[in-house]
């Protein structure tokens, strides 16, 4: 019963019978087996470090537009102080006497600027 | 170059030579399947008796083997599909107990070895008389019927050790035991096949 040759013949005879059954698969078996194999290769393609890195690039996109986005809507700010309307000179000007003086004779002034500007040629 | 521009053209440099050795595995694992599917199959089929199942089990195997191991070397392929699928296998055996056992109880008990038609599913010719064929064919009924008949661990350890050509260590891999206990399966597994097939063998 335990004999090693009468095992070995048995084992290679099983084994031709197998391989004649695999060569005899018919064809639409094996494109069967062909689609699974094309999933199988389909999941590796899916952990391919260049699609994870792909897959970053429309959201990459999003980002950078919004960040665009935002600068371009507070632009103004980001343009620093800028220059105060009223400066230090202008409330001088207005706390000094002699200057308040001049709102009395307002006509005046006005006339004296109009002539100035007649004799530098700059007629508004 | 600024030291950004440094960077980015190492990374790409990176990516680039990543993305060809995947490539490359992507090769091998096309081709480690491609030569090992159709055994897989017929093994696979003859433990649960279903071609339609078998093909789902195969497909399940192949696709946790890319998912979970494509990184590993290409020698341990072989051990590692078949733990899978024999997994797989005893995954569906269980099942079909649970199934049968809950029709059983509703009056409904189906036999799945009635729904086998071996004929159906026996080759194509390959060049033989009808005679050689039909005595081709008819060996490979008994064995295919005495092998499902073998308790599952015997029947995982013939088909890997004898269909599949795996020797006692990648048969103990894909098995998850021993290699003493592989060793003891085959011999039992010969010797019930001996017993039963007599005049096939």
């Amino acid at each position: 019963m335990n004999d090693p040759g009468k095992n070995k013949q048995s084992s290679s005879q099983a084994k031709e019978l197998f391989d004649d059954s695999v060569e005899g698969l018919d064809a639409a078996t094996l494109s069967r087996l062909n689609r699974s194999r094309q999933l199988a290769l389909a999941e590796l393609q899916q952990r391919r470090p260049f699609a994870n890195w792909a897959r970053w690039v429309p959201a990459s996109g999003l980002v950078a537009a919004a960040v665009v986005a935002v600068m371009v809507m507070r632009g103004p700010a980001l343009d620093g102080p800028g220059e105060f309307p009223v400066t230090a000179s202008d409330f001088e000007m207005l706390l000094e006497e002699n200057d308040l003086e001049m709102f009395e004779d307002l006509e005046f002034f006005s006339l004296l600027d109009e002539v100035d500007s007649a004799m530098n040629g700059n007629v508004s | 170059m600024s030291a950004c521009e440094g960077v980015f053209a190492v990374s790409c440099t990176r990516e680039q030579s990543t993305g060809a050795e995947t490539l490359q595995r992507e090769r091998q694992l096309n081709q480690f399947l491609a030569e090992i599917e159709r055994r897989a199959l017929r093994i696979a089929e003859i433990a649960v008796r279903d071609r339609d199942e078998a093909l789902d089990l195969v497909q399940e195997a192949m696709i946790k083997l890319a998912r979970n191991y494509a990184e590993r070397p290409g020698d341990e392929w072989t051990p590692l599909f078949y733990r899978i699928l024999q997994n797989g296998i005893r995954d569906w055996h269980r099942r079909q107990k649970v199934r049968n056992r809950v029709m059983v109880w509703f009056g409904r008990g189906t036999s799945t070895e009635d729904d086998y038609d071996v004929v159906a599913h026996a080759p194509d010719p390959a060049g033989r008389s009808p005679d050689q064929e039909l005595q081709t064919n008819e060996a490979m009924q008994h064995l295919e019927a005495s092998i499902y008949d073998l308790p599952a661990r015997q029947r995982e350890a013939f088909m890997l050790r004898t269909f599949e050509g795996l020797n006692v260590a990648g048969t103990a891999v894909a098995m998850g035991c021993s290699e003493g206990s592989v060793k003891t399966h085959y011999s039992r597994a010969v010797h019930a096949l001996r017993d039963k097939l007599g005049d096939h063998w």
